[in-house]
């Protein structure tokens, strides 16, 4: 992909890319993939295989789990300068969720042969990648007990369980 | 601090093999007002109506036959508990209340819905109220020392849930003779004659306790503590009338009530399944133990001389006697023992201690108005009565001991 200086000030707004120098940006910027979809398509389902990960430029994706039958929950909605899909980017596992666009969305796409590309051609912009990998899967952790404890107390609202009393 | 606002999931539904889809948010409101309670199986629980000449309407005993507990239901509790069958939501159960009795007082259904968690009629196991507030105040040193000692002493309890067949040997070879006119006619007359004798005795109790040579206060703790044997003996009692009335008796052992108060206790909560005067009599026949060994001692006491050591030991046994028939058997003193238990189940009320606790709570904080109906005087009575009562106690006692000193 051609980086445009539209394109290069996005990506220094993202997140896991906002420690890197601009040649490093620019390079990455030229491995990455443009992927656009319309309103309500599905990008990949739960247990489809994977090895990229997205960032949302434009729109908002619905990121869901099944819970039964036709349902699912909502986890979490992406929306532009954050990204998704990196587990499977990582170790090629099997999608934990489904996502799907909730408005029409463009992505940028990071294949896997790109990150080892950029591993061995910029070691240093890599490092800085990982290391902001590393603190955002802290906080999408500490999100996820966060989230526990809210099913919890949904549990307890909703069954009208006493459990303080006697 | 601000409750927390209900929680709340996002669903996402989809529609027939389509990407379409819709969001649906669920707070846990929604979730409760659906919620289909399901009562545990028949064969899990029995339920027995409870009927009586002043309450307008009747009342319903419900057991867990698994766990052995009992809950009492009122009538509208009763027509909430059949409805809850696993099919029906919880806003249907409301619906269908409203229409059978033209009330909007929903409290009564999460209440029900706690109560019946509680008794496991609806599954699950609580915590106790003393505990919970000790854990949330773990902080402070000395709560975590109270709790540690509470959590010590709860830990002693001896007990066995294999006394079914003791009771009904007991009974077998002699206990069933406590049950006879015969046996009512001699505890009818040791009560005179004990009666007769207190009064005498009560003439002078200055010199009716000087046996106790100067140590009266350390000789009525030793009387106190040979007291706790009868209490054993009150537990035996309400055992054997429970197998007189063919019901089953689940335990009976020794613990530290609420943690602290050592006592011996038996599991006759069978009986509840049995007809009113099954129950009455059960509650009454322990006490009355109270009542045979104190008019014993008075009676002794009188026969011995006057400033002696038995006298002193037997009267102010007879008196320790008589306040536990009077604690146990009187309802008005904030103590749910078998008085309370017996004037409950004849005025239908089962729940008077705490309706009237709250209820007067409510007028002292001004968060309650008041209101003239029937069961408005009988909290209001229950309140005054108990609180003069205990009033009144306190006083006998220190009047007993200052006259015992002095």
């Amino acid at each position: 992909m051609q980086a445009s200086a539209e394109t290069l000030a996005f990506l220094h707004d993202v997140r896991v890319f906002e420690a890197f120098a601009d040649p490093d940006l620019v390079a990455l910027a030229e491995r990455l993939r443009e992927r656009e979809l319309r309103r309500r398509q599905i990008l990949f389902r739960e247990g489809d295989r994977g090895d990229e990960m997205f960032i949302v430029r434009r729109g908002t994706i619905l990121i869901s789990k099944a819970v039964t039958g036709k349902v699912e929950q909502v986890l979490v909605r992406v929306e532009p300068f954050d990204f998704f899909g990196e587990m499977s980017l990582f170790d090629g596992s099997p999608r934990s969720a489904t996502a799907q666009a909730e408005t029409d969305v463009e992505l940028l796409v990071l294949g896997r042969d790109s990150l080892q590309a950029m591993t061995e051609t910029a070691p240093r912009a890599a490092a800085a990648f990982f290391y902001a990998m590393v603190q955002v899967f802290m906080e999408r952790l500490r999100r996820s007990t966060q989230q526990v404890a809210e099913a919890t107390r949904w549990g307890l609202e909703a069954t009208g369980l006493d459990v303080e009393a006697r | 601090m601000q409750r927390p606002a209900p929680a709340k999931f996002e669903l996402l539904v989809r529609r027939d093999d389509t990407e379409d889809f819709e969001l649906r948010q669920v707070a846990s409101v929604i979730g409760y007002l659906n919620s289909r309670p399901r009562r545990v199986d028949q064969e899990s629980y029995e339920i027995s109506e409870l009927r009586s000449r002043l309450a307008a309407a009747p009342g319903f005993i419900l057991k867990n036959k698994t766990t052995d507990r009992f809950l009492l239901l009122s009538a509208q509790e009763r027509f909430l508990w059949d409805q809850m069958d696993g099919a029906t939501a919880l806003q249907a159960i409301a619906t269908a209340y409203v229409l059978k009795y033209g009330e909007f007082d929903f409290e009564i259904i999460p209440s029900l819905l706690r109560k019946l968690q509680r008794a496991q009629l609806l599954t699950f196991e609580p915590t106790s109220r003393l505990r919970a507030a000790l854990a949330r105040n773990r902080g402070r040193v000395i709560v975590k020392a109270i709790e540690l000692v509470l959590t010590g002493l709860e830990r002693i309890r001896i007990s066995s849930h294999n006394v079914q067949s003791f009771f009904q040997a007991l009974y077998r070879y002699g206990g069933f003779l406590l049950f006879t006119p015969i046996a009512a006619i001699a505890c009818a007359v040791l009560a005179v004659l004990g009666a007769a004798a207190a009064f005498v005795l009560f003439h002078d109790v200055h010199d009716m306790l000087e046996g106790f040579g100067g140590h009266a206060l350390r000789g009525i703790l030793t009387v106190k503590l040979l007291f706790f044997a009868s209490v054993a003996l009150h537990q035996f009692v309400h055992g054997l009338a429970c197998i007189h009335y063919r019901r089953r008796v689940r335990e009976f052992g020794f613990t530290f009530l609420h943690g602290f108060v050592p006592t011996f206790y038996i599991d006759v909560t069978d009986i509840f399944m049995a007809s009113r005067r099954a129950r009455v009599i059960t509650a009454v026949t322990g006490a009355l133990v109270h009542l045979a060994l104190g008019a014993v001692a008075f009676v002794v006491a009188a026969q011995a001389p006057t400033g002696s050591f038995t006298q002193a030991f037997a009267a102010a046994s007879g008196i320790i006697q008589w306040q536990a028939l009077v604690i146990a058997l009187y309802p008005f003193c904030f103590i749910e023992m078998d008085g309370y238990h017996v004037l409950v189940d004849v005025l239908g009320v089962p729940t008077l201690k705490p309706d009237a606790m709250t209820y007067m709570k409510g007028l002292l904080t001004g968060a309650g108005r008041m209101r003239q109906g029937r069961e408005e005087l009988l909290w209001i009575g229950y309140v005054a009565l108990s609180a003069l009562s205990v009033a009144a106690f306190i006083a006998f006692n220190v009047w007993i001991i200052v006259s015992a000193t002095h």
